[in-house]
């Protein structure tokens, strides 16, 4: 008897050295602490990008003057569009994350938007139908090395005209006249950039939006990210505070979370353009001639109210074009 | 064994009177004294060399054991971990590069494929302590914390789908780059310390058996010397309880060395035609996969794809590099021919992949998405299957015939340690009973 009791004893003993070590290793370890993704790419930027050293030149926006329009069956032999007509397609430069400009829809995966029903205009200017149009997807920083390698003909993708990006490229009179605004969650009542101080903002790698919140007064911290619905997801996550870039993309944004506000003035204006590769005239010029017959025979509102009415409201004055020759 | 009484040996000793030694030391002098001290020295030994080979067949067993339920069936279970992943992020995506309501096929293989990646964390989970699975960045902790918020992203990206919002394409590469840069590199590693871990096992399996050779030595030579030692004493040629006891010393030792060898010659092959090749198919499964969720990203991102393709080229070379090695390395004809066919269509689905490209360059997108997802006879969809399913058939048959090596082994060690003990105890009891005989004869 009183050896089993010892043996109990002794049992008891090592059970609790046992399991007090087990929950003494249990314990320590379970301080686990959730980490959110962030999307591929993004990041934030201690130093600001390279600032926008607006290179003096007059007046970005004075394109070429157009030219004349030649039926697509009598384009000018050897001129650019009659190389494009040769090789059988004409590549466009796209986006597919703005929705209203350039979206890939979900329903059918087919890229649509304003930029794109441009793109169809001037395909068919030269091909007669839109069907020889083809798209290629271009994030924000691809869009100067895709034209310079030759890989597109012509970049259609909300693309600011500005004096730094001319000394590599060439751009169409403005399609689209757009400001650069905030974006925001409608609970954080932000008021625009100025209540940015020290707050993230988000806009795409290589857009002039990011710098210009790089060079903003209030100094909000630049996120950068490779594409616009990467800032969605990244305010969505509540790893940025705003996102800020031109009202169009905004307002597309704002359209897929009814919980955010596009806020604030202007910050700056943003004249888009197409762009082209360097050393093109005649193909600016008839891209230009293009633009200003779908300016004055209604072509171009009809796109607008078929493609951004919904996002953006009644169609803005038509911007004024000017010509530097 | 009558113990005859013919010769008497000398008397003891006559006590030498001098009241110096102490009545034990006195004992220890006279020959029944050295005799008790031997038998006393003998049954020690017996017990440690007894114990001690015990204690290192039993390693041995217990390292097979480990192979069988432990270290084997883990790697197996970070393997499919890995696979399933894998599979899960190539199919969300590819259901995403068809556009519309996903088919109800895709959603199931998805759906499956987490399931089966979770049942199997939880295998790998419940083999380690709480400490591996909870220190900071361990693969273990790494795959459980974030899976589930993999498969959050891509239900959001789901949700907005269907509500027809681009944002969804972008919560789908935000899932795709968590696969990729934590959760797939996590199982990696998992995969990777589960086959050292293998490894290790057949090392301590399968070595030849030093320590018990040497301890069977010693006894044996303890009981040698323990013999000559009584003769000379004794003036007895043969003592038959102490014969017993170097018979037991003896077929114990051999029994151990023939086992162990035994053993080690199943781990050999169990390394050669098991392990080794487990790992040469299962490096060219995940190069399978990788291939395919390359080919479907690079349409995914459209535009920024550049680096899925160039990875895409690197691991198509790796890939057929490790079909060509797991085709030599095949452990039978059979698996042999399993290769062989993911062989071809391996080489198929890398001329449909140029066909992809091209029309994608070209700039026929829809020919190009069209080549990559629509199941059917030309496409690259059926094409992967096969080349997976055709791996996953070699990979069984390789694996079972390393099941099967292990489990002879452990058979060959099975009433080893049992035995030894056995031996052990005679030899302990023929000392005991051999010098007994002759303390007797002092009565």
């Amino acid at each position: 008897m009183n050896r089993r009791n010892l043996l109990a004893g002794l049992l008891g003993v090592a059970l609790l050295i046992v399991s007090g070590c087990g929950s003494d290793v249990a314990v320590s370890g379970s301080r686990a602490k959730a980490e959110p993704p962030l999307p591929a790419g993004a990041e934030v930027l201690t130093s600001p990008p390279e600032a926008p050293e607006a290179p003096s030149c007059v007046d970005p926006t004075k394109s070429l003057r157009p030219g004349p329009l030649p039926a697509p069956n009598a384009l000018p032999a050897g001129s650019t569009m009659a190389d494009i007509r040769a090789k059988g397609k004409l590549v466009v430069g796209v986006d597919q994350n703005t929705l209203g400009f350039g979206y890939r829809d979900p329903a059918d995966g087919a890229i649509k938007g304003f930029d794109i029903e441009m793109a169809k205009q001037i395909t068919t200017a030269i091909f007669g139908t839109p069907k020889a149009l083809q798209l290629r997807v271009l994030t924000s920083s691809q869009r100067i090395p895709a034209l310079k390698s030759g890989q597109v003909d012509i970049v259609i993708r909300t693309m600011t005209i500005n004096c730094e990006r001319l000394k590599d490229v060439d751009f169409s009179s403005v399609y689209y006249l757009a400001h650069q605004r905030v974006l925001a969650k409608k609970k954080a009542k932000i008021a625009g950039i100025e209540a940015l101080g020290g707050k993230r903002v988000c806009a795409t790698e290589g857009s002039t939006s990011l710098a210009n919140i790089a060079s903003a007064e209030s100094k909000p911290v630049p996120v950068q990210v490779s594409d616009w619905t990467d800032c969605l997801v990244m305010l969505q996550q509540n790893q940025v505070d705003a996102i800020s870039t031109d009202d169009t993309i905004l307002a597309g944004l704002a359209a897929q979370d009814p919980f955010t506000e596009v806020v604030g003035g202007s910050i700056d204006d943003e004249p888009y353009g197409m762009a082209m590769p360097d050393g093109h005239e005649d193909f600016v010029r008839f891209v230009n001639a293009v633009l200003e017959k779908m300016r004055t025979d209604g072509t171009w509102t009809k796109i607008y109210d078929d493609s951004l009415r919904e996002l953006l409201g009644a169609a803005p004055a038509l911007p004024p074009v000017l010509y530097r020759d | 064994m009558s113990a005859p009484a013919i010769t008497r040996p000398a008397a003891p000793e006559p006590p030498r009177p001098r009241g110096r030694f102490t009545e034990v030391g006195e004992l220890a002098r006279t020959t029944p004294g050295v005799l008790t001290i031997l038998a006393v020295g003998l049954v020690l030994v017996s017990v440690l060399v007894g114990v001690l080979t015990a204690i290192g067949v039993q390693t041995r067993a217990t390292a097979l054991d480990d192979l069988t339920t432990s270290s084997g069936p883990l790697s197996v279970a970070a393997q499919d971990i890995y696979r399933s992943l894998s599979d899960a992020d190539a199919t969300a995506t590819s259901v995403f590069l068809a556009g519309g309501e996903e088919p109800a096929d895709q959603r199931a293989r998805y759906e499956n494929d987490i399931a089966q990646a979770e049942s199997a964390l939880a295998i790998a989970v419940a083999a380690r302590e709480p400490a591996d699975v909870t220190a900071q960045d361990s693969p273990l902790a790494t795959l459980s914390a974030k899976l589930s918020v993999y498969t959050g992203l891509v239900e959001t990206a789901r949700a907005d789908n269907h509500q027809g919002l681009p944002v969804g394409a972008a919560y789908q590469r935000e899932a795709s780059n968590l696969m990729r840069t934590e959760l797939l590199p996590a199982a990696e590693q998992l995969y990777q310390a589960e086959t050292v871990q293998v490894s290790d096992d057949q090392d301590s399996a399968g070595g030849f058996p030093w320590l018990e050779v040497f301890l069977g030595l010693v006894g044996l030579a303890v009981l040698v010397v323990a013999q000559i030692f009584v003769r000379r004493r004794t003036n007895r040629v043969f003592n038959v309880g102490l014969l017993v006891a170097t018979g037991a010393a003896l077929v114990s030792l051999l029994w151990v060395v023939i086992a162990t060898l035994g053993v080690a010659a199943n781990v050999d092959q169990s390394r050669e035609f098991g392990s080794q090749d487990v790992d040469q198919l299962a490096q060219a499964r995940i190069a399978t996969l990788t291939a395919r969720s390359d080919e479907t990203l690079t349409l995914v991102a459209r535009g920024s794809g550049a680096a899925y393709e160039e990875d895409y080229g690197k691991v198509a070379d790796r890939l057929t590099d490790l079909l060509g090695d797991a085709r030599e390395g095949a452990i039978n004809d059979e698996v042999r021919g399993h290769v062989d066919t993911a062989r071809s269509a391996w080489d198929e689905w890398r001329a449909v992949h140029k066909d992809i490209r091209s029309a994608d360059d070209g700039g026929d997108y829809p020919h190009a998405v069209d080549l990559t997802i629509v199941d059917g006879e030309n496409g690259a969809a059926a094409r992967f299957d096969q080349v997976d399913s055709e791996l996953q058939k070699a990979l069984a048959l390789t694996q079972q015939r390393f099941t099967d090596e292990v489990s002879q082994a452990s058979n060959a060690v099975t009433g080893t340690v049992l035995g030894v003990i056995l031996l052990a105890a005679i030899m302990a009891a023929g000392s005991v009973v051999g010098i007994w005989q002759r303390l007797k004869e002092y009565r």
